[in-house]
């Protein structure tokens, strides 16, 4: 069944973002990549951090959310155990995914839940006008710290199976890899991550430092994705040239979370029948028969 | 087998033991055994643990009441105290009398004269000693131990040896051997002392033993939220709650549900979000230091309208504060907590049966009220372990939440999730639902779930969530009421202290006191039975497991005439005992009765 069209529901909102912002590409290349793929809006959760990036869940059709600030993934794992039948998407930016909500993100690349992360790396707050972030570079707004990378994060857990980073000003790039992410998702592979580097035009605008600085893995003939450990020193070599690698960093393998617990003889959590009491009721009993004396 | 003996020992009737050393000493064991001793024998039991924050070392104890009929704590006077080392004597002297009996171990040398009140009746023996001597592991000093004290109290051997075989066999044969080995070193010792078989203290009159099980609050409030269709838990391991979070994560998979442990309680109470948005019955829980993480979420909960259940195993604070010993000290934050307004329920237990119902209340009350519920335990509510009657499974009523299906959103003109209702409730549809696509959101915003900072439309929001707490109060839990409404004198008292207040006015009516006695099932919003019964009294005894007279307050703060509140505020960490509230109330009443007596004088 489809949406009837006599159905009004919640009209997308227009984007917020200033024009030239980074993060309307990230949309673009979203929205073009579930319909490639063939995602209905119905079965589609968007779950978003706070900030300008997330804002996102309310410019398409879709089961939005958003989160609290640094709590989308924890949301969103929840979301895929109690439906792995839904595509769960999170986003958010850095400040949100690498700064408030590092812990979590850490434990997403632990367990491997078959959700996608778009994170909308712009190396500063946007939202709260631009203060440093865990990406900003030393010299940013005062920043004494060197930026973190997140595929190098991503590629020191033995569990990670996709990662992958993109750029708002290569959308067809962009759209190979969130469509990959899509299909890692959907197949239930596990935890897509793809970080976008996503500039703020309006408090830094790192456009055409980025542009210049990329490197495509993609394009590199000799880089195997699938070898963690080359991997691991390619994005290291790149960067000590000053390079930031974009591409599809890595691809590995691991049981995803939700295949390890949720029970597949069982009914998924969220389509039970709330209330049919008497499918359980052997579970039931049997916990008050373990507790007789 | 039937005792033999026909001489003039008292019928066991009402008993409290305690068995303490040192942690990893094995207390609960003995008292666990004891236990099942007991039920098998028809009588009703009720233990509580004693523990520090540790696995090994710190003192440790168990205490175990068994009794005929209805008791909900630990009695006043501990018979029989079975101290495995000279400190336990020390921790719990003040609970013993000259009535009581001490099984001691002696194997630091002989018992500090003048320790015990004059007259004690004391068994001592170098259980350690002998232990290490003929089986070479410490461990196996209670299992000796247990010979004498069971004994003691009237239990057969026979049955003791069965009740070893059970709890044994699981691991092991060499282990059940030991064990065996040293129950019968245990009996040999005790023939040795003059305890022979059916020579004990007591007799024990076998009754054919009422069906109950043997559950801790904890596990009920697990039981509850799963009977009650719950399928989703998040949670961070914290004393004294953990046991929610283990129960279900040994029950809740064969019924198709995930109870998951997540790596803090922001995790915890964020995934259960997330779950709950897709329709599922999600709880989490957690203790003091987690709840105050947990704030963020609950607020958000309560903006966003997402149905989720809040297990808080109070424990004393503030900050990591006394980890194993119980309050009630989180009601502010449960009741309060959070920034902003917003509508939350929270409902209290007192019995671990009542966990069970209550858990099932709570857990359709946040479905169909879209809001957190909490639910306050303690930690001696959330621990110790009751005989209870089998929850009654054809009693559990399951009611959904609004929901809408495809079908239902298909009928509409345009499907709102926030829509404005009578009721303040807004039926949504779950993801996956085709044609209900909607957003949901803790900032304000309108009926579709934009964002939005619209005065008029934050205000009717504002409302509507306010509005269905109105409505909920009609049907909330109401409280349990015990004597008659006409008595003087009024007890509220919440979690643990249900029993314990109970216990106190039966000693209390024998001293000539009239009272009455509420316990509130749902503390918030305030239900008008708790002003109504307070306008009853003449003073109301306000029972509070905290500093600042939480509930107390709570009270006032909702109306209730102050001149009538006594505030009874307790917080060194000690479970209440029903004689140290009885001399409490018995003092202040006696002070009562002296001021008006020279109130008359002065006049
Ligand atoms: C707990 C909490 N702390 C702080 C904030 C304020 N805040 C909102 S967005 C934000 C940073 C956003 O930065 P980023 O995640 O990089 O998103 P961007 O706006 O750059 O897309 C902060 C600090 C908040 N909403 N919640
Ligand atoms: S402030 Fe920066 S990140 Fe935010 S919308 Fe504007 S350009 Fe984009
Ligand atoms: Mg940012």
């Amino acid at each position: 069944m489809t949406t009837p069209p006599s159905t009004k529901t919640f009209t997308p909102a227009r984007p917020i973002w200033c024009a030239g912002c980074g993060d309307f590409a990230v949309q673009g290349v979203l929205e073009k990549s579930l319909r490639n793929m063939g995602i209905l809006p119905h079965k589609l959760m968007l779950l978003a951090g706070i900030g300008c990036s997330g804002t996102i869940q309310n410019n398409l059709k879709c089961y939005g959310y958003h989160a609290l600030h640094g709590r989308v993934l924890p949301a969103t794992i929840g979301a895929k155990l109690a439906n792995p039948d839904l595509t769960v998407i999170a986003a958010g930016g850095d400040g949100d995914g690498f700064a408030i909500g590092a812990g979590h993100l850490v434990h997403t690349f632990k367990s491997n839940p078959s959700i996608m992360y778009i994170l909308m790396n712009n190396s500063n707050y946007g939202l709260t006008k631009g203060q440093a972030s865990p990406t900003s570079p030393i010299g940013y707004h005062g920043n004494a710290e060197l930026g973190l990378d997140s595929m190098l994060l991503g590629l020191s857990f033995l569990s990670s199976t996709f990662l992958a980073r993109g750029f708002s000003g290569n959308p067809e790039q962009l759209g190979r890899l969130m469509e990959a992410a899509i299909e890692h998702t959907e197949s239930g592979k596990g935890f897509a991550f793809l970080e976008v580097l996503s500039p703020c035009v309006t408090y830094y605008d790192t456009h055409r430092e980025w542009r210049a600085k990329v490197y495509n893995v993609d394009e590199d003939e000799s880089f195997d994705p699938t070898s963690r450990a080359a991997a691991f020193q390619k994005v290291i070599e790149l960067k000590e040239q000053g390079h930031i690698p974009i591409g599809r960093i890595f691809k590995g393998e691991h049981p995803s979370l939700e295949s390890i617990i949720v029970n597949k003889e069982e009914t998924l959590p969220a389509q039970q029948n709330i209330g049919h009491f008497n499918e359980h009721r052997k579970h039931y009993d049997q916990f008050i028969k373990a507790h007789l004396v | 087998m039937t005792s033999t003996n026909t001489n003039s020992q008292p019928v066991l009737e009402d008993i409290s033991v305690i068995v303490a050393g040192q942690g990893g000493d094995g207390s609960l064991t003995v008292i666990t055994m004891l236990a099942d001793l007991f039920r098998n024998a028809g009588l009703n039991v009720y233990t509580e643990r004693d523990v520090a924050s540790r696995i090994r070392g710190g003192h440790a104890a168990a205490t175990m009441r068994a009794f005929i009929g209805e008791k909900h704590c630990i009695g006043s006077h501990i018979d029989l105290l079975v101290a495995l080392d000279e400190e336990a004597v020390e921790k719990k002297v003040h609970q013993i009398s000259s009535n009581s009996i001490v099984v001691f171990d002696d194997s630091s040398g002989p018992l500090r004269s003048g320790l015990l009140p004059e007259g004690t009746k004391l068994y001592a023996a170098p259980f350690n000693r002998i232990a290490m001597r003929t089986m070479r592991r410490e461990l196996y000093k209670n299992s000796i131990a247990f010979g004498i004290v069971g004994r003691l109290l009237g239990l057969e051997d026979e049955a003791m040896r069965q009740t070893f075989t059970k709890r044994f066999e699981r691991r092991g044969q060499i282990i059940l051997d030991y064990n065996i080995e040293a129950l019968e070193l245990g009996l040999h010792l005790a023939d040795e002392m003059g305890i022979k078989r059916g020579e004990g203290k007591y007799r024990i009159e076998q009754t054919e033993p009422e069906e109950q099980i043997l559950v801790m609050g904890n596990e009920s409030i697990a039981f509850g939220f799963m009977a009650a269709g719950g399928r989703f838990f998040t949670g961070y391991p914290i004393t004294p709650s953990t046991e929610v979070l283990e129960t279900l994560q040994k029950w809740l998979p064969r019924c198709g549900g995930v109870a998951r442990q997540t790596e803090d309680e922001l995790a915890g109470i964020n995934m259960a979000i997330g779950a709950a948005l897709t329709g599922v019955r999600t709880m989490t829980a957690t203790s003091g230091p987690g709840i105050s993480l947990m704030q963020e979420g609950v607020g958000h909960a309560g903006s966003g309208e997402v149905p989720l259940v809040i297990v808080d195993c109070q424990r004393s604070g503030p900050s990591t504060g006394m980890p194993t010993k119980p309050e009630q000290s989180d009601l502010n934050i449960m009741v309060f907590g959070g920034h902003g307004d917003f509508p939350r329920i929270v409902l209290t237990p007192g019995h671990p049966d009542d966990c069970f119902y209550l858990a099932v209340d709570a857990t359709n009350l946040a479905d169909k009220y879209q809001c957190p519920v909490f639910i306050a335990m303690d930690q001696a509510l959330s621990q110790n372990i009751a005989s209870v009657k089998p929850f009654n499974l054809d009693e559990v009523k399951v009611v959904p939440g609004k929901r809408l299906t495809a079908e239902e959103v298909a009928e509409l003109d345009t499907y709102k999730r926030y829509s404005f209702s009578e009721d303040g409730i807004s039926a949504f549809a779950a993801p996956g639902t085709p044609g209900g696509m909607s957003l949901v959101t803790g900032n304000e915003h309108d009926e579709f779930g934009l964002v939005s900072t619209d005065p008029k439309n934050r205000v009717k929001m504002m409302d509507k969530r306010f509005h269905k707490i109105e409505e909920a109060k009609k049907e909330l839990p109401k409280g349990r009421h015990f004597g008659e409404p006409d008595a003087p004198i009024g007890f509220i008292g919440i979690g643990m202290m249900y029993g314990v207040i109970l216990d106190a006015r039966i000693e209390l009516e024998k001293r000539g006191y009239n009272t009455q006695y509420l316990q509130p099932r749902t503390l918030w919003p305030m239900l008008d039975e708790t002003l109504e019964f307070i306008d009853r009294c003449e003073r109301v005894y306000v029972i509070d497991l905290n500093a600042q007279g939480q509930i107390a307050h709570l009270l006032m703060h909702q109306g209730a005439d102050s001149s009538k509140i006594i505030s009874i505020r307790r917080y060194d960490g000690l479970p209440y005992r029903p004689g140290y509230l009885v001399n409490q109330i018995v003092e202040r009443e006696e002070e009562l009765n002296n001021n008006d007596k020279k109130e008359a004088k002065a006049q």
